[in-house]
């Protein structure tokens, strides 16, 4: 355990020191983006692996937290540092608005209910003049590769490490699973499921709307297409189903994977963009059917068995807590 | 009389137009075991779910400690005190079986560690300390009954529903589970319990419910039950000569 | 008001072709307990291919329906025991995995039909493509366009046919039990896998042949796909989902709001329409307006 760890602290490291070695500011967008795609796809993977239930409107939040900064900051004149909560505060009321009704059905319900908002809400974007319709919005332009590079990593690293010990430490992921797993004997222990289920959701929608801000800032310039599109929430499927659900170093490893696919793709291929969306739809489908578990999923449960085949003597060894998933 | 623990008064249950439980009412006194039987079909489980609040009654009351609880959700319940098992046993499967009495222990214990050493002590009453780090899906029906019960002692609760808890089970782990019942009685737990296999109802029951199509046909000690004719004309389809 | 009786009429031909969109939905749901997401792809892919095949043979779309029902049927068919490996997988929870894999393959799809079709919008030509009919009472003038007046003929047809199907035939009876009782059917005699592959085909042969309509009605591009899978949705859920006999009544529903919406309010605004009456339908009464759904 204590060598995962310091591992991670190792990554977290190189990745403090990256800017003062790359100076090229491309790459370092690249990075920059790739840290962005680590945070949407481990905060769709607390609702979906977590808890079980699929947001199909994942992009609905980043888009209503990219909005709400562009319209705080060029409308109201906001100071950044302001819209960024606020936009995370936005994305909150949303997943209230959208769970309360939605989130005490089975999980069909809340996939289509999500999935309908998020093409409901790009519609208004696409309609309102306050929001620039087709055309979106410019913001406030502050070009600093490293502040962006720096915010986004440590907004990300925070919120990784919110997610572990909230749902890997605290009583709160474990009563998650237990709703996962059987709601019925979860609320015969005394577990409410609607309203563990919707703190769940608020833990998952407000660090997107967050990176929506970040991004909207980063890039200068959002539209409906970009941020409320479907390719949001199709990417970050991908990585964390892919990388693995009902873990957070899953969703990480997928997304760096697909992200450096989806990268070297459009540098190369850009010829054949939509290729790149028939490669998405496959993944997720072949993912599904032959690893269940995600691609971290299948190589913790190998290295599992591998454990499993030497074995253990069996003592009731009060200290052995067991295998910690991260 | 003394306070009863649980007055069930006059409840019923209907499913589109169908009585599942029709008018039934009975009291539960602190520290008895009341065996709840009657044919297949007879309402016994649905008795169960309105009981533990997963169904309100479409009329009736329930009183738990003076307390109405009618219509009251099942997580309400568990924390002011009422457990139960299903019949069909519930683990969450993909944790171990430690962490599943865990979760059952948070209702008494919020914090993790207090929680961990509660779940301990459970699995030790119940046998289960060896298993305590295997996945629950891992353990036979025998084991996974025991954890369906280690997780409903968790809650601490005053009043236990076992859910054919021995059905399933070879004599030496039906026996077992028998003392366990025995033995949580006597540290106050007020038990009701259904169970197809009359001999286990009969002999640790201090009293008897019978339900038949959803009414109450007959209560009384063991002894008094199984002689009554109406009892045996559910069970077998006619009167004894 | 004299347009009133012209938004009925409109709203109530649309509803048949929200008719066909969600009733082999529905029926798939029922059986399999599967929420296609790529429902609206399959019609698009319909639609497609009936443009190319009256592209090729110059034949009436109307009279290629069959055809690309067989064709997609076929396909539904193939596909089906993937489908159903994945909702009966012991590992994680099937249901979840279900809705990701028909997720993937919607994006899939859509991703197929971008790279062949591209992104441009094509409709079919029809015999009956141009010309309506009238009708006056009154002060009430009220044109029926023959090709949508098709559409809904075609609808009650198949709606009717699926009926009887369903009722009279032994494979219907089949069917009904294994909606109702997946494991009691088995003890029948009844294959479900079997089962279920008709099932999966004749829904997605029946999508196909809805987007052949479409196509001779509306235009088509690649990316039509979602806006009827959100309808499918729509419609199920407010039908009751499972719950076959109220789709008619959900698609003429959703057929006349629609119809209001273009004719006396901004059009833009019907997605937004659609969404605030199924979360209000979500909210107050889950298992659709009969409150008959799973």
């Amino acid at each position: 355990m204590s060598r995962k760890y310091l591992l991670l602290v190792l990554s977290f490291g190189v990745l403090l020191a990256v800017p003062s070695v790359i100076h090229d500011t491309f790459f370092l967008r690249i990075i920059t983006e790739a840290i962005l795609w680590i945070g949407l796809a481990i905060s769709w993977d607390v609702l979906a692996g977590y808890t079980g239930y699929l947001n199909f409107g994942h992009g609905a939040f980043f888009g209503i937290g990219a909005y709400t900064t562009a319209l705080l900051m060029k409308l109201c004149g906001w100071p950044f540092f302001l819209a960024l909560p606020a936009a995370g505060v936005a994305a909150g009321i949303l997943a209230l608005i959208a769970g309360i009704p939605t989130l005490r059905l089975k999980g069909a319900y809340f996939a289509i209910a999500t999935w309908a908002l998020s093409r409901a809400i790009q519609q208004v974007a696409l309609v309102l003049d306050i929001t620039g319709g087709p055309d979106g919005m410019r913001l406030p332009t502050f070009l600093h590769p490293e502040f962006f590079y720096y915010l986004m990593l440590g907004i990300v690293v925070a919120i990784f490490v919110l997610y572990w010990f909230l749902l890997e430490k605290a009583p709160f992921g474990l009563k998650v699973k237990a709703i996962r797993e059987d709601d019925q004997s979860a609320m015969s222990l005394g577990l409410n499921p609607t309203w563990i289920k919707l703190q769940s959701f608020i833990l998952s929608a407000v660090p997107t709307g967050i990176l929506g801000a970040i991004y909207a800032y980063w890039i200068t310039y959002i539209d409906p297409a970009s941020v409320l599109g479907d390719l949001v929430t199709d990417q970050a499927v991908v990585m964390a189903v892919f990388g693995g659900l009902g873990t957070l170093i899953g969703p990480a490893i997928g997304a760096i994977i697909i992200f450096l696919f989806k990268t070297y793709f459009w540098a190369y291929l850009s010829d054949y963009q939509v290729l790149y969306l028939i490669i998405l739809g496959a993944v997720i489908a072949a993912s599904v059917v032959f690893l269940p578990n995600g691609l971290w999923g299948t190589i913790t449960g190998y290295l599992q068995t591998r454990k499993k085949s030497t074995p253990e003597p069996v003592t009731q060894n009060k200290s052995d807590k067991g295998a910690q998933h991260v | 009389m003394s306070e009863s623990l649980l007055q069930v008064n006059a409840v019923t249950k209907t499913f589109g137009g169908l009585h599942a439980v029709f008018q039934v009412s009975f009291n539960m006194a602190p520290g008895e075991i009341i065996g709840l039987i009657g044919p297949n079909g007879a309402g016994k489980t649905t008795l169960f779910n309105v009981i533990s609040g997963f169904y309100a009654p479409n009329k009736g009351h329930i009183h738990f400690r003076g307390q109405d609880i009618s219509g009251k959700p099942p997580y309400k319940l568990a924390k002011l005190g009422i457990g139960r098992t299903f019949q069909v046993v519930k683990p969450f499967a993909g944790l171990t079986v430690l962490e599943n009495v865990i979760i059952a222990s948070f209702a008494r214990h919020p914090k993790r560690r207090q929680a961990e050493q509660h779940a301990w002590k459970i699995l030790e009453t119940t046998g289960l300390a060896d298993r305590a780090n295997a996945q629950a899906s891992s353990l036979t029906l025998a084991g996974r009954k025991r954890l369906e019960v280690s997780k409903a002692l968790a809650l601490e609760p005053t009043l236990l529903l076992l859910d054919e808890v021995v059905a399933g089970l070879n004599p030496t782990e039906a026996d077992r589970t028998i003392e366990l019942i025995l033995s949580l009685r006597s540290q106050g737990i007020t038990i009701l319990i259904v169970e197809h296999i009359m001999r286990v109802i009969m002999n640790i029951s201090d009293r008897v419910v019978v339900l038949n199509f959803g009414q109450k046909i007959a209560e009384g000690i063991p002894r008094d039950v199984a002689k009554d004719p109406e009892v045996i004309q559910a069970y077998l389809g006619e009167a004894p000569q | 008001m004299e347009l009133m009786p012209q938004a009925i009429i409109d709203g109530l031909l649309i509803g048949g072709i929200y008719i066909t969109i969600a009733i082999g939905f529905s029926l798939a749901y029922g059986v399999m307990h599967i929420i296609d997401f790529a429902v609206g792809e399959w019609i698009m892919l319909g639609a497609f291919l009936g443009y190319y095949f009256n592209l090729w043979t110059v034949m009436d779309p109307f009279i290629l329906l069959p055809a690309i029902f067989l064709v997609f049927a076929l396909v539904g068919y193939l596909i089906q025991p993937l489908v159903y490996r994945v909702i009966s997988g012991k590992k994680g929870n099937p249901v979840l995995m279900g809705l990701v894999f028909t997720f993937g393959l919607a994006l899939m799809f859509r991703g197929i039909a971008l790279t062949g079709f591209g992104f441009y919008s094509h409709s079919i030509p029809s015999a009956i493509s141009q010309d309506s009919f009238s009708l006056e009472m009154g002060d009430v003038f009220i044109t029926i366009p023959y090709v949508r007046l098709a559409g809904l003929l075609y609808a009650l047809a198949i709606t009717l046919v699926l009926h009887f199907v369903l009722k009279k035939t032994n494979f219907g009876r089949a069917v009904r039990a294994l909606s109702q009782h997946r494991e009691a059917s088995g003890l029948m005699g009844i294959n479900a896998k079997r089962i279920s592959s008709y099932v999966y085909g004749i829904y997605v042969g029946l999508s196909a042949m809805t987007g052949v309509i479409i196509g001779s009605i509306f235009t088509i591009n690649a990316q039509m796909g979602g806006e009827y899978t959100i309808l499918a949705f729509f419609i199920v859920v407010l039908a009751g989902m499972g719950y076959l006999a109220g789709v008619p009544w959900a698609a003429f529903l959703l057929g006349l709001v629609q119809s209001f919406f273009l004719i006396y309010l901004n059009p833009s605004y019907t997605l937004m329409a659609v969404f605030g009456i199924l979360f209000t339908i979500l909210l107050i009464s889950p298992k659709g307006l009969f409150g008959r759904g799973v």
